[in-house]
């Protein structure tokens, strides 16, 4: 199976190249393949995140995603390949001034969907994630973990080809935490997503087979 | 009220371009039949003793274009009411020949003298009286004003152009957070900064609807009594109704500007 994710000697690093996060790290992933990320607190699993989605550009080697040369990307490009992207950020990311709803819904707004679809497709995630009462409220009303589903119901909402989710559980109990398993699960066994997460505490119940990378000392490293 | 503060912070500036603009359009057109008018009543009186006729005039000097006879019953009758017709026949018969002569073109002092010198040569010429002097310090006058108003609101028009500019950047920090996620997801650019270009073109039409009131107020109210010659004898001209398309156009392509410019100083990826 082809590649999905290609890191060659891949380095990240901010304030101009100064400030080395991740350095020499060499991996690839393939599609469909399940991996966590963990690593001590400020090891840079948020940053390499970062980059996977083109925000933060690689400073030296190469990084290559859904066949996009990351180190040299034009924007419009940049774009196209994002809406295969299922984002799920640490701090949620989400809109404060949209409704739950709308900001479950903000792939397939910016896809074009139909009204109607939107509509429909809003109400089907946010029963996955246990959030159908909260539909019409706005995030600042929400506790910390129902935010954090929301965000996850975001990043699902267009069947992406890849998730990406930092600490997706964080902020959620053993039940909550279980059910965004499964959804990831169900997205990789079903519909050949290609998952990477990261997180402090790999699930002890897992059905599936996965890998596991570790970051430590600028490294990424796959523990076997 | 912050919302409407806001909104005020963009339309007042752009209101004083759009007044500026409109301002200038309506200066312009009032100031050229000023002008046409400066050279129609520009003339030459000249006195002589035998009639004279267009082809003589026009031989004598060139920039004549046209002559009108001054009836010389009509000049009797204004100074002799009463006197009976014989009498202001003999007076008639004294009188000197009066012509009005007009020009090509609008000529500096020198040049009139000149024309005065080449009339005088015919013997029967007798006396050129011009009105250059007063007309051409009053046309400079008139130069001076309508240059230094060009400037004055060139600059008002840069000074507000910054203002929009700033209020945009306080705007984009205001949605900076929804516009950055949108990216994120690979929102395009028109999505991304939907927003911002909706405020804009509201702006826009609301800052062309209040400027149009205001001219529209001066034309149909205020021009009328406002004992100013020049105005009152212009009042069509003021305000346009093609004037509402000139300026609805004007604030659409400033705020488009404005809006760019806003959108592409953002920083996308970091290095
Ligand atoms: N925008 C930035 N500019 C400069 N330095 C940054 C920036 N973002 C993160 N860093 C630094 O990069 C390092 C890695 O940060 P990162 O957020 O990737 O850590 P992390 O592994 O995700 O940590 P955590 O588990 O706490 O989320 C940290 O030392 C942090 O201070
Ligand atoms: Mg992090």
């Amino acid at each position: 199976m082809s590649n999905v994710i290609t890191a060659s000697h891949l380095t990240l690093a901010y304030n101009n190249g100064k400030t080395e996060i991740i350095k020499d790290a060499t991996f690839s992933i393939k599609q469909g393949e399940f991996v966590f990320i963990t690593g001590p607190s400020g090891s840079g699993k948020s940053t390499l995140l970062k980059a996977l989605y083109g925000q933060l550009k690689p400073s030296e080697g190469d990084l290559v995603v859904g066949g996009l040369d990351l180190t040299n990307v034009r924007q419009g490009r940049l774009q196209e390949l994002r809406t295969h992207l299922g984002i799920i950020f640490q701090d949620y990311k989400l809109v404060n001034e949209w409704t739950v709803a709308k900001n479950a819904i903000l792939p397939l707004m910016i896809a074009g969907y139909t009204i109607d679809v939107q509509e429909t497709q809003a109400q089907r995630l946010l029963k996955h994630v246990k959030l159908s009462e909260h539909a019409d409220k706005y995030p600042l009303e929400l506790s910390g973990g129902e935010q954090q589903r929301v965000g996850v119901a975001r990043a699902l909402s267009k069947n992406p080809a890849v998730i990406l989710a930092d600490e997706p559980t964080g902020n959620l109990d053993d039940y909550s935490s279980n059910v965004i398993w499964d959804l990831m699960e169900n997205a990789c066994e079903q519909l050949d997503t290609t998952v990477l997460v990261v997180t402090h505490k790999i699930p002890s119940v897992f059905s599936l087979p996965y890998r596991h990378f570790i970051i430590e000392s600028k490294g990424v490293y796959e523990v076997h | 009220m912050k919302f409407i503060k806001n909104h005020l912070m963009f339309i007042l500036p752009l209101m004083a371009i759009l007044l500026g603009i409109e301002f200038y359009l309506v200066f312009d057109r009032t100031t050229d039949s000023y002008e046409e008018g400066l050279k129609e009543r520009y003339s030459m009186l000249v006195v002589s003793k035998e009639p004279i006729e267009f082809s003589t005039f026009k031989s004598l000097e060139n920039h004549v274009s046209s002559v009108k006879e001054i009836e010389r019953e009509n000049i009797v009758a204004k100074v002799a009411k009463g006197i009976d017709d014989s009498a202001s026949d003999e007076i008639i018969m004294a009188l000197p020949y009066f012509y009005e002569v007009r020009l090509d073109s609008y000529l500096d002092l020198d040049n009139l003298e000149k024309i005065k010198a080449n009339l005088k040569v015919n013997k029967n010429i007798k006396k050129v009286e011009t009105f250059g002097s007063s007309h051409g310090s009053a046309y400079r006058l008139f130069k001076f004003i309508k240059f230094t108003l060009k400037l004055f609101l060139f600059f008002i028009s840069i000074v507000s152009l910054f203002l929009i500019i700033k209020q945009m950047e306080i705007w984009k920090y205001a949605h900076k957070e929804r516009m950055q996620v949108m990216e994120i997801f690979g929102a395009p650019l028109m999505l991304r900064s939907g927003i911002l270009f909706k405020i804009a073109f509201l702006d826009a039409f609301i800052a062309t609807f209040l400027t149009s009131l205001v001219f529209l107020y001066v034309k149909l109210v205020w021009a009328g009594v406002s004992g100013i010659d020049i105005i009152v004898k212009n009042q069509e001209k003021i305000f346009k109704m093609s004037d509402i398309g000139i300026l609805l156009f004007s604030a659409l392509f400033i705020v488009i500007i404005a809006v760019y410019f806003v959108v592409f100083s953002a920083k996308g990826v970091e290095e």
